[in-house]
């Protein structure tokens, strides 16, 4: 029963592997995390067809995913601040194996919406979870630096107060080199500055130590910015925002829970709801399809938004249903694999919804 | 594809602010319409005539008639167009009465979107596919929830028309409000002499299963084939062993038990009979007092019944039953009079409810027929009775009229001049609301023939005497106004008398949720048409009687009651039913097997099937879908589509509204 493994998955069948590096500070990068990592995979990969989990990628600010499968893949592994991909985004196409997932604590989130949707089966996934004190936005980073001339980029301290070390070529272009160390605070992405699970919550293996969350209760101050502007003027915000769309469908493709990708309604002829057009209303109306059908659902992980490459910010959309579905059911979506979302329950009165009046 | 438009004049009523003829002529410009025309009367036999006839003439593949709402003639026209050799859900309906003509007076904007109500009609019809009804089998049994009056009625017409009957009563017995009952209007008979040969019947006849001290939990299935889950909770005592001799009432310690059958009034015991013409006449423990489950002690009822029928170690028990259609006659509820500060708010023992009344007026009551003042057993010589509590009064949001209160109070007060012939009663009324047949007649005897003095006005306060001293130390004073007289008036009474209003049975808005029928906001079962269909509920297979529907006196309740089994009758008169095809459908090519619309499904009609390779997908009982359309928005996939509204049909006629939309604006 996927129930009981998943619940004795979340009673953390293995206490906090590292014990001295937790009084450290705990770093995304610490080599003895790694080492663990390692182990844990080299040990289950007899159980699984592989294990998705990060490598390097085409320079030192960015990782990618890899795929594990034998003794010889272990030594790709990285796991630092510029691991940001959700690799719980492959899954539903990987129906089917038996696999192995390495997860930061929001990317679990996603896995445990994946499973509570039974969208995936419990007992054919290894989740190795990772601790995570927060990932790079490139984008914040790019604001300031060319950072496409980096040569190296390493790591000090934790995400949170520690210092990110580039490299670059000499401006002489002779072989010289000249360095810069930034704070990584001011460039955390938006979601971990937020982030209330930092830890997996669902996992088999935990490569710890564990951490504390940083960020202050989810205020939904982006919203409410928006939210100050008029009526025509937000109406405004969004035409210039959805024109700029491309129809590429990158948000799509890279959303964990968008999972009927081979059916999608943007492309389906019968019945033909969205026309090939390049209006503006086609391009929006496909993104709010996108956030209804996350109502619920989202655990805002931010794929979509972060692989735009126009950068619309189409997350505020599913924060906006995610705020609604938490002051009306006082849900969150991804936190627990036995509950029931509100959107797939009947009550005859719900705790906040008062539209029977003096009955009850 | 060949379309056929009428569009209805419906006399005046659309054709007075609506231009059918033009809205006939941009029809037949719409794409596929070959014949558009107005008449007017579309549902006449010449309206139909005419669809059937062009139907034959032009072959045509489809019709759309533009007229009124499709809960109105939908079938007729269904029938029509099913006459001239089409499938009937090939026929679409336009609603430019309620929707255009009846909103509006602006007669050039009301043709306009009569046009664009029509278009939508086309364009749907355009993605219409024929669909076809499968029959099933039906449960030639009826379930009757309430065995007051009105349950007991439609129980005895079910089975004496040959139906099984599965008789579902909350209480220890049948019999309900009626049962407490001394006298009834207009006629001053006594109550239960007229219903006791009822209950009786009910007992003994062989058609009918009797489950009382039950209650409905669970309503599955659909018209034909209910399945319903019974609690019956358990009396404690063997009811197969128990003669009802009575001797373990006699001998029960804890006597401190308020009798509910007296309304409180007096007291009984913890394993008791509720009265003496009680069906089935059977003991019951009630366990919340008896000392035997509160204290672990005591076992004297088991040791003195002399058919060894108590059984401590007895549990609820939990039956099914099929049946094929289902009566709600929950009856109804007192309004509780201690929210109505003014009158005491249940602080003097001598204002009571109309019903305590009725109880102390039965000679079988606690009082054995004599009225007594419940603060020191007197005989009260001045009796006030008022009206309208919890009836008529927004501040304690009770708007409606409870409709028999100004009849009861009446006949009471009548019989307190009868009982107690030196007496005096008053009566505080807002309107004399006596409008059934001999009603009128009997507030007049009241008041000419017994010398009732009816006072026009509310009550304003109810404070007592006390503390003077004396003989009327006890009397409460009665203050209010006169607004014939427009004066205040303020009466010394030994006894004052609440017409407490009627409320929905308690649970019932509960109960309806597992009837899946509509309620009002107080709690009130809603009829399927106020006029033409009063029986009815908006799921098909569920009747209401009596009370449930609306407080309804015993006459209305009876009557309301033989209806509702004459409906019954006539459904389960069939050996097959149709159901409907409007159903969801699963594309299993789409579906992702996530289970969703399992989950959600409020019949049970989605079931997962595995394909040989292990996936799962769904799949839809047709004869359990009822056809909400649940499933097919929580498909995340679209997979599921309602047959008759399927995506391509209803993204048809908002495509039809927006081009009209882009047409007209030019934007």
């Amino acid at each position: 029963m996927a129930s009981e493994s998943s619940a004795s998955a979340l009673s953390a069948n293995e206490p906090s592997v590292n014990d001295s590096a937790a009084n450290e500070s705990s770093t995304n990068a610490s080599a003895d995390r790694m080492e663990t990592l390692r182990a844990k995979i080299a040990a289950e990969l007899p159980n699984v067809d592989f294990v998705l989990a990060y490598g390097r990628g085409f320079d030192p600010l960015h990782a990618t995913p890899v795929t594990v499968r034998g003794e010889k893949d272990l030594d790709r592994l990285i796991f630092d601040p510029t691991c940001v991909q959700n690799l719980a985004t492959s899954l539903y196409g990987l129906r089917g194996k038996r696999l192995g997932v390495v997860v930061k604590g929001c990317d679990s989130r996603s896995i445990v919406q994946l499973l509570q949707e039974r969208l995936w089966e419990r007992e054919n996934l290894v989740i190795f979870g990772l601790p995570c004190e927060g990932v790079l936005d490139l984008a914040k980073l790019r604001a300031t630096l060319d950072i496409a001339s980096a040569r190296a980029a390493s790591f000090t301290g934790s995400p949170r107060d520690g210092l990110l070390r580039l490299t670059f070529n000499d401006d002489g272009g002779h072989d010289g080199e000249r360095t810069r160390e930034i704070e990584t605070k001011g460039l955390l992405a938006d979601k971990c500055l937020r982030c209330q699970h930092p830890n997996p919550l669902v996992f088999d293996h935990m490569i710890g130590p564990e951490t504390l969350p940083q960020g202050a209760q989810d205020d939904y101050a982006d919203l409410a910015a928006l939210e100050k502007l008029s009526t025509q003027e937000r109406f405004d915000f969004w035409k210039r925002q959805m024109g700029r769309c491309i129809r590429c469908y990158a948000c799509r493709n890279a959303c964990p829970l968008c999972v009927c990708k081979h059916v999608c309604l943007a492309d389906s002829r019968e019945p033909h709801w969205l026309s090939a057009e390049a209006t503006l209303q086609e391009k929006w109306l496909f993104q709010v399809m996108h956030a209804l059908h996350l109502a619920g659902r989202c655990t805002e992980c931010g794929e979509c938004q972060r692989s735009c490459p126009m950068g619309i910010p189409i997350l505020l959309l599913k924060r906006m249903m995610n705020r609604e579905l938490k002051e009306l059911f006082n849900y969150q979506a991804g936190v627990s694999l036995e509950a029931i979302p509100p959107l797939h329950t009947f009550l005859m009165e719900e705790d906040r919804i008062k539209d029977r009046g003096l009955l009850w | 594809m060949r379309i056929g438009v009428m569009v209805c004049h419906c006399g005046n009523n659309i054709a007075a602010t609506v231009d059918c003829e033009a809205v006939a002529a941009a029809a037949r410009e719409f794409p596929d319409v070959v014949f558009a025309t107005d008449h007017m009367y579309a549902c006449s036999d010449p309206g139909q005539g005419t669809i059937e006839k062009t139907i034959r003439e032009l072959k045509l593949d489809g019709v759309v008639v533009a007229s009124c709402s499709p809960r109105m003639h939908e079938v007729t026209f269904r029938r029509a167009v099913e006459r001239a050799g089409l499938n009937r859900y090939m026929f679409e309906m336009a609603n430019i009465r309620e929707h255009v003509a009846w909103i509006s007076l602006d007669r050039k904007r009301n043709t306009e979107k009569a046009i664009d109500l029509v278009r939508m009609a086309v364009e749907k019809l355009r993605y219409d596919r024929p669909l076809t009804a499968k029959s099933f089998e039906v449960q030639k049994r009826v379930l009757i929830i309430g065995a007051g009056v009105a349950g007991i009625q439609a129980a005895l017409d079910c089975a004496e028309g040959g139906l099984d009957v599965v008789l579902v009563e909350r209480k220890a017995s049948i019999g309900g409000v009626m049962s407490k009952l001394d006298k009834t209007f207009p006629t001053i008979d006594c109550s239960v002499c007229v219903l006791g040969p009822k209950m009786v019947d009910v007992g003994q006849h062989p058609r009918i299963t009797l489950h009382t001290l039950s209650e409905v939990e669970e309503l599955s299935g659909y018209v034909g084939n209910f399945e319903v889950t019974i609690r019956k909770k358990t009396p404690y005592v063997d009811w197969v062993k128990c003669t009802g001799c009575g001797a373990c009432l006699e001998k029960c310690p804890s006597r401190k038990v308020p009798d509910s059958h007296n309304e409180g009034i007096s007291t009984t015991t913890a394993i008791t009979i509720p009265f003496p013409q009680a069906i089935p006449k059977r003991a019951a423990i009630d366990p919340t007092v008896c000392l035997h489950f509160t204290k672990g002690t005591c076992g004297v009822c088991k040791k003195v019944c002399p058919a060894d029928a108590i059984d401590y170690d007895l549990k609820d028990e939990v039956v099914t039953e099929k049946v094929g259609a289902v009566i709600a006659a929950t009856g109804l509820d007192l309004f509780d009079h201690r929210k109505c500060g003014e009158y005491g708010g249940g602080r003097y023992p001598d204002v009571i409810t109309s019903l305590q009344y009725e109880r102390m007026l039965s000679a079988s009551g606690p009082t054995n027929g004599h009225i007594q003042r419940p603060s020191d057993g007197a005989e009260p010589k001045t009796v006030v009775f008022i009206s309208c509590v919890g009836s008529r009064d927004r501040s304690v949001d009770r708007p409606y009229c409870s409709n028999f209160c100004c009849m009861y109070t009446a006949k009471q007060a009548i019989l307190t001049r009868d009982h107690i012939p030196d007496s005096r009663a008053y009566v505080f009324y807002m309107d004399i609301r006596a409008t059934g047949k001999g009603y009128e007649e009997f507030v007049r005897r009241a008041q000419e023939e017994y010398e009732v003095q009816y006072i026009r006005g509310r009550v304003a306060q109810i404070y007592p005497l006390y503390p003077l001293a004396g003989p009327e130390g006890n009397q409460l004073v009665v203050r209010g106004a006169d607004t014939l007289l427009g004066v205040q008036v303020e009466i010394k009474a030994d006894l004052v008398v609440l017409a407490v209003g009627a409320e929905s049975a308690h649970g019932a808005p509960a109960l309806a949720e597992k009837l899946r029928i509509s309620y009002d906001a107080y709690g009130f079962f809603l009829e399927s048409h106020p006029k033409l269909r009063p029986v009815e509920t908006n799921t098909v297979g569920v009747f209401l009687a009596g009370a449930c529907q609306a407080p309804k006196d015993i006459p209305a309740s009876v009557a309301q009651a033989s209806a509702a089994a004459g409906k019954v009758l006539a459904l389960l008169s069939k050996d097959k039913l149709e159901s409907d095809p409007q159903i969801a459908q699963v594309q299993a090519m789409r579906c992702i097997g996530c289970g969703k619309c399992e989950r959600t499904c409020p019949f049970g009609a989605i079931r997962m099937r595995e394909l040989r390779d292990g996936a799962k997908r769904a799949e839809v009982v047709e004869t359990v879908c009822q056809g909400c359309g649940i499933c097919s928005v929580t498909c995340p996939v679209r997979a599921i589509q309602l047959a008759h509204f399927t995506d391509s049909q209803l993204l048809a006629e908002v495509n039809a509204l927006c081009r009209t939309w882009t047409e007209t604006t030019g934007s």
